[in-house]
């Protein structure tokens, strides 16, 4: 038996759903901040039962994808695991299954290893960064506040820009016809006064 | 003195024709007219016009929001994320609704606290005031209402919380009325628990009962500061003034626009949402545990925390006493001070503040952990 067949049966009978609750507990220790398994796989209860996105749910070809990609154990182009999500998928290609296992004993070294250069969703906080804060890697609108805003100020800096100018446009036509009232007001009231 | 006790009848009637005087109700002397008394304190006389500004913004919003959301437990949740993912600009007007509910709620409570500290509420301003708390019940009503509707775990999980602390109020009260809370709280909530029934009633009371009752209690409010104008606010005898047409109006408009265009880039550039852990954001989960740092909105801090914090009763007998003096303020704090009653609304918004900005800290400290 090779040793790589060796640790996949070890995990399929021991655990099942490659859950490593190890990496939710460093989160939520250095972050502060509450954090479940949906960081990284499709179920936010785990991979272990039968609602959507846990294993007892899974059809014939969803337990083909889970198969193929329990048997990433080394960094691969692309796993789809039905299971996981896309940063769950992403860790599993990018570290390998091997080197994940290795890693629960030292969670913090996760980011590390995963880089700065993948942002799943987009929102300017790369993934590592986001494993680290405790906040979701594929909601766009969630991540730390300030660097959120940091980034997405700069993203519509166009957008700020017209809503100023617009802002001002309007406050001025207002400003503007509620003086041209005030004079009329003004002219009536000294016509009246003759 | 020679003085004859006035018959009721006629003590209401003299105080309902000051109150609403009919030589004033034209516009001659409600713009054309009317002075705004300029001092130390005048930007405190902005606070109002900027909550109503917000609260139109909400109407605004509000509106465009309920072309696209779902009030069914079953849809509620996918039909913001619908809003916030594939609507375009929803993500915006979203963020804009709840940052501007947020500023709205604080624009209020300043406003309540600086009217307080310049004994705006003296005769003949006693219904501007009443109206004016009533509006600040109404406010924190929306929120409450309006935090169940994205039907998220925070969102069921904090409702549950606030009716079953409504229910909690009636072991301390006597005989049948220690009913009525239960009464209360099955009538909000509509079925055993919180589900589609609380959701629809929710939502009702959200975008058809409060925006009523608002319009009725914010016409009487306005109406009075317009026949009766702003108070002085300040002690001193004579009391610089200008028109409140248009100088005024030109300026609080500008203090509109500034608003606007701050809450807007907010509203663009940071999600409301980014503040809460990710696991209160999922859709609620009715078989689930209950997750992990379930709190109301910041707004509700300074009577949650001490909920927690202290014994029940306490924070009922301690929240009926203030309620019960800040609404009859006219007429109990009528021969207070301006230099007292200051006093007693800085303290105000030093707990306020305190509260809200070290509330978990504090908590901390006394309990350890989190509540």
């Amino acid at each position: 038996m090779t040793s790589a067949l060796r640790v996949f049966v070890f995990l399929s009978i021991a655990v099942p759903g490659y859950a490593h609750h190890e990496f939710q507990t460093f989160v939520q220790a250095h972050s502060g901040r509450p954090v479940n398994c949906a960081m990284c796989h499709t179920s936010a209860d785990g991979p272990e039962g039968t609602g959507p996105g846990q294993i007892g749910s899974l059809d014939e070809l969803e337990r083909e994808r889970l198969n193929r990609a329990r048997a990433a154990f080394d960094p691969s182009p692309v796993v789809d695991s039905p299971i996981l999500n896309d940063f769950g998928n992403l860790i599993v290609a990018r570290l390998g299954k091997r080197r994940i296992l290795e890693l629960r004993s030292n969670p913090a070294v996760l980011a590390t290893e995963l880089g700065n250069e993948s942002d799943l969703d987009r929102d300017g906080i790369p993934d590592a960064r986001e494993y680290l804060e405790g906040t979701h890697p594929l909601m766009r609108h969630h991540g730390a506040p300030l660097s959120l805003f940091a980034h997405e100020l700069r993203a519509n800096a166009f957008h700020v820009v017209m809503l100023g100018l617009a802002t001002i446009i309007t406050l001025y036509g207002l400003i503007s016809i509620l003086r041209g009232f005030a004079l009329k007001m003004q002219a009536a009231a000294n016509a009246e006064d003759h | 003195m020679g003085t004859t006790l006035e018959p009721r009848s006629k003590r209401v009637a003299r105080f309902v024709r000051e109150r609403f005087p009919i030589e004033k109700l034209d516009a001659q002397s409600m713009i054309v007219k009317k002075e705004v008394p300029l001092h130390k304190m005048s930007w405190a006389y902005y606070m109002g016009g900027l909550a109503l500004f917000f609260l139109l913004v909400q109407i605004v919003t509000g509106l465009l929001l309920l072309f696209y959301y779902q009030p069914t437990v079953s849809d509620a949740h996918a039909s913001v994320a619908t809003i916030s993912e594939h609507i375009s600009g929803g993500a915006w007007i979203r963020n804009l609704h709840a940052w501007s509910a947020s500023a709205m709620i604080l624009t209020v409570i300043v406003h309540l606290f600086t009217t307080f500290a310049m004994k705006a509420f003296a005769a003949p301003r006693e219904l501007t005031w009443v109206s004016g708390m009533s509006l600040a019940l109404l406010v924190f009503a929306f929120g409450f209402t309006g935090y169940l509707l994205p039907w998220n775990q925070i969102a069921v999980n904090a409702t549950k919380v606030g009716l079953q602390s409504v229910e909690a109020i009636g072991q301390y009260l006597p005989g049948e009325l220690a009913r009525w809370p239960i009464y209360v709280r099955e009538t909000i909530q509509g079925e055993p628990s919180v589900g589609q029934a609380t959701l629809s009633r929710f939502f009702a009371i959200h975008v058809i009962v409060l925006p009523l009752l608002t319009v009725g209690a914010l016409g009487v409010h306005l109406l009075q500061v317009q026949i009766h104008g702003m108070s002085r606010g300040v002690d001193a005898l004579k009391v610089k003034t200008e028109k409140f047409f248009p100088f005024f109006v030109i300026k609080d408009l500008s203090v509109w626009g500034v608003a606007f265009f701050v809450v807007a880039v907010v509203a663009m550039c940071l999600p409301f949402d980014a503040f809460l852990p990710y696991p209160l954001l999922e859709p609620y989960n009715p078989l689930g545990s209950t997750p992990d740092g379930i709190k109301p909105e910041w707004y509700f801090f300074f009577v949650y925390y001490p909920l927690e914090l202290l014994p029940y009763w306490a924070v009922i007998a301690g929240s009926t006493v203030v309620g019960g003096a800040l609404f009859l303020a006219p007429w109990i704090f009528a021969r207070t001070t301006r230099r007292t009653l200051t006093v007693l609304a800085v303290a105000g918004a030093l707990y306020f503040v305190v509260i809200t900005l070290f509330g978990h800290a504090i908590y901390e400290a006394l309990k350890g952990g989190t509540p």
